[in-house]
């Protein structure tokens, strides 16, 4: 067995000291043999986000495409989460599956089949959360930017926009003193959000630019670009005394050159914060040399479906048709958000994934994200560590690798955002996905979206947030290279 | 070899296949020796040869296909440049390369790679080499006073290579001087070390000016003014540009200038994977008709293709000739 100790705090050593134990006891109670109690492999984890899709205890077994078992099998302990005293039962439950012949017992309501985690339902009512916002919000008495770590939008702080704008001036006057200045001078925001920064921004580069003297700022274009048309309307007011230099495009995230085809090379900066950690996602496990897809499956346990369905009148054999109906059409069939939003809360705080690991060889026809392929993911992974688990991120970089060919030669973009910016540090602990409020949150894979986006010809570096002590966030800066 | 009017060909470059991209980083880490690579590289550039010959070009180049990039492959022939083999990554990445000492006057062995080319077609075919001021841009001069003496030192050892190209029967040579787009200040000197290259060269040559194509993307933006006057100085016969990506604005400046240039014009965007239809080639070509007659065009992509997919580079190139023939036949020629 190989246990893995990731974070060291408060209940770590004694959840520790227990998982050995219980594995111990499991192993003199013939409850585990010794072929599986070699294969083991326990990590155990503080989940740094106290709403997750983790049981205590959970583990993961390896199959090949025909759905046989591989002697493959991870087992997680969130020691946040863990109580000493059903350890024992707990790490049975999650191991029995793995015993041949043994259906799994554990009571839940799957609300799907074992699938990409980027097709999962969890995406679904990621989507539905923000298009029901305001009801979310008005049932919590507080808005969504409060639930973000600082109570804010990074992209938001107004020091980091005012370094942003003064580089930005300086990029444009180099430009212009080599006359290579384009006359529009176009940048790009993805996920405007009430239009805040866009606001802020131009606020600050009219000012600047009327004490350098440059007199550019007529030539600016603010593409502010939202996949919510409501969005995108509600921001309209808030820059309306910068609405000349502003143009307003609906555009999905995940491909925003195909709104904007007519911008290629022709963007001077592009501007995401914290959306590509909450663009669809997948994971990967690298185990003695083979690489593992890791499929989910949503559920909520059958005691919770016992506990919500009582409280809201739903019987067990209709619980999941609700909330497919529920997803489709929103509240009408509770009358009305009221009553609701409280069963969607309770519902996405009971809400678990189920994961299983699928070789990678037995999916021939893995849908890579556009970017990556089998041979370039071997290639990347070349310097990785050998045993260890990682994002994908297939949103974040489909996203990413559309954005790209936007950029005009001296152009840049920045993403504020929570990267992992070495493979390494996905051995040193949990980084998603956990639930922000109504949505998902994933750490981005950044060192996997720098070296994809070294192969096209652009440098990729990460720059701390230094705006705000104690953050995760961290700004990934690309540019073009020769 | 008679050519029709409006001859077509690619710039340069064939797109580079997945398959050679991962076999050149299988020789890097020894995965296949030297002698396996320079069979496979046999190979694509036979399969190049043959996909152009089908697409129906006139004028064909060997692809570029056992090019790393555009430097590397020279940077590594040139007598007296020192590479250092451990300081790139991927194939495509730039070797960190130096020149410690004057050049010596030696062969580079490009007449072997010509003479395959040669062998394996029966069309006119081209032969590309970069330039010295680009060569200049990534070598490190640690030993000229200037890039100026440096790049002329360049021109004068390459100036017996094409020499020796135009020997062994090369009668089309291409210069390829992507960076007088990126240092217009060099032009001046740039032209004279362009002369100097091509003196006494018994071959027709175009000097190829782009905005780059590294990774499949520009490295500047701009107008071609800048080339003139300066460029008319030039000793080549053709000017080969890029218009399809940047449309035809710039053409003028051949009017303007009385440029006594060929004009090379690009009619395929090579960063672009959408494919032309005939009539967007046709319309371009009759825009450059406005400014010179078909008799002094020749038809192109934009930059080489080495960047494309290699279905996408056949269609370009197909509709490329199909445009062109619907310019042919209004011109009853």
């Amino acid at each position: 067995m190989i246990l893995k100790l990731n974070h060291l705090k408060v209940k770590a050593a004694a959840a520790t000291q227990g998982v050995i134990e219980a594995v111990c006891t499991l192993v003199d109670e013939g409850l585990i043999d010794q072929g599986q109690f070699a294969r083991l492999q326990v990590e155990l984890d503080w989940i740094q986000y106290k709403s997750n899709f983790r049981e205590a205890v959970t583990a993961t077994q390896g199959y090949n495409a025909f759905g046989q078992r591989v002697p493959i099998m991870d087992v997680h302990v969130d020691t946040r989460q863990v109580v000493l005293e059903t350890l024992h039962d707990d790490l049975l439950r999650a191991l029995r599956p793995a015993e041949p012949g043994v259906e799994q017992d554990r009571a839940l309501l799957p609300l799907e089949e074992f699938q990409s985690m980027r097709s999962s339902i969890v995406w679904d009512f990621n989507r539905f959360f923000w298009r029901h916002l305001l009801a979310w919000e008005a049932a919590t008495g507080k808005s969504y930017d409060k639930a973000l770590p600082g109570g804010s939008s990074d992209g938001h702080n107004p020091l980091a926009i005012a370094d942003d704008v003064a580089e930005f001036l300086d990029l444009l006057c180099g430009l212009q003193a080599k006359n290579r200045l384009p006359p529009e001078v176009n940048l790009l925001e993805i996920g405007v959000g009430s239009g805040s920064r866009c606001v802020q921004w131009l606020d600050l580069f009219l000012k600047l630019d009327q004490e350098r003297g440059t007199r550019l700022y007529p030539r600016v274009r603010f593409y502010m670009g939202d996949f919510s048309e409501d969005t995108l309307n509600k921001a309209r007011p808030n820059v309306a005394r910068h609405i000349e230099q502003c143009r307003f495009v609906q555009l999905d995230a995940i491909n925003p050159i195909k709104a904007l085809a007519h911008l290629r090379h022709k963007i001077l900066q592009v501007h995401l914060t914290n959306v590509y950690d909450n663009l669809p996602d997948e994971e990967v496990v690298r185990r003695d040399g083979k690489l593992y897809f890791v499929q989910v499956r949503a559920y909520v346990p059958e005691d919770a479906v016992s506990r919500i369905g009582g409280k809201y009148g739903i019987p067990a054999e209709l619980f999941r048709d609700r909330i497919y109906h529920m997803l489709e059409t929103g509240f009408d069939s509770f009358g009305g958000a009221e009553h609701g939003v409280p069963f969607w809360q309770e519902l996405w705080a009971a809400m678990r994934l189920e994961e299983r690991l699928v070789q990678l060889e037995d999916l021939p026809e893995f849908p890579f994200p556009e970017g990556l392929d089998a041979g370039k993911l071997e290639d990347i992974l070349q310097d990785a560590p050998t045993d260890f688990r990682f994002h994908l991120s297939s949103g974040a970089l489909e996203s990413f690798i559309r954005t790209l060919p936007l950029l005009h030669p001296s152009g840049y973009l920045q993403v504020f955002d929570i990267f992992v910016t070495d493979l390494a540090q996905y051995r040193t602990g949990f980084f998603g996905p956990g639930k922000l409020d109504g949505s998902l949150l994933n750490w981005v894979n950044g060192a996997l979206l720098k070296e994809v986006a070294q192969r096209q010809g652009y440098n990729v570096n990460f720059r701390s947030f230094k705006y705000r002590a104690d953050t995760h966030t961290s700004i990934l800066y690309t540019t073009r290279r020769e | 070899m008679t050519l029709p009017i409006l001859p077509t060909a690619i710039v340069g470059s064939y797109a580079m296949p997945g398959w050679l991209e991962r076999l050149k980083t299988d020789y890097f880490a020894r995965r296949i020796s030297r002698h396996d690579l320079d069979e496979i590289y046999d190979a694509a550039v036979k399969a190049a040869i043959k996909d152009q010959e089908t697409a129906g070009l006139d004028i064909i180049t060997d692809g570029e296909l056992r090019r790393d990039n555009m430097v590397d492959y020279f940077a590594e022939r040139l007598p007296g440049v020192q590479i250092d083999r451990s300081s790139k990554k991927f194939y495509y990445d730039f070797y960190e390369s130096a020149v410690v000492a004057k050049l010596p006057m030696a062969s580079m062995g490009l007449v072997q790679d010509f003479n395959f080319l040669n062998t394996y077609t029966e069309r006119v075919a081209k032969f590309c080499v970069t330039g010295p001021h680009c060569l200049t841009k990534r070598i490190r001069n640690q030993f000229y006073p200037s890039e100026e003496a440096f790049a002329t030192d360049i021109a004068r050892v390459m100036n017996l290579e094409l020499k020796a190209l135009a020997k062994a029967g090369a009668t089309f040579i291409q210069i390829d001087e992507p960076y007088y787009s990126g240092f217009p200040e060099d032009l001046a000197w740039g032209v004279n070390v362009l002369n100097t290259l091509v003196e006494g060269v018994s071959a027709k040559i175009a000097v190829h000016i782009c905005y780059g194509n590294r990774h499949g993307k520009p490295s500047w933006e701009g107008s071609y003014r800048y080339l003139f006057p300066a460029i008319l100085k030039a000793k080549v016969q053709q000017l080969t540009l890029e218009f399809a990506r940047r449309g035809g604005e710039d053409l003028d400046l051949f009017k303007e200038f009385d440029a006594p240039f060929e004009l090379g014009l690009g009619v395929i965007d090579v960063k672009n994977t959408e494919v032309e239809t005939p009539e967007m080639v046709a319309e371009h070509i009759r825009r450059a008709l406005e400014v010179m007659p078909a008799e002094r065009i020749y038809i192109l992509t934009d930059c080489g293709c080495f960047h494309l997919p290699r279905d996408v580079t056949f269609a370009k190139l197909k509709a490329m000739v199909e445009g062109t023939k619907i310019v042919r036949n209004e011109l009853g020629k």
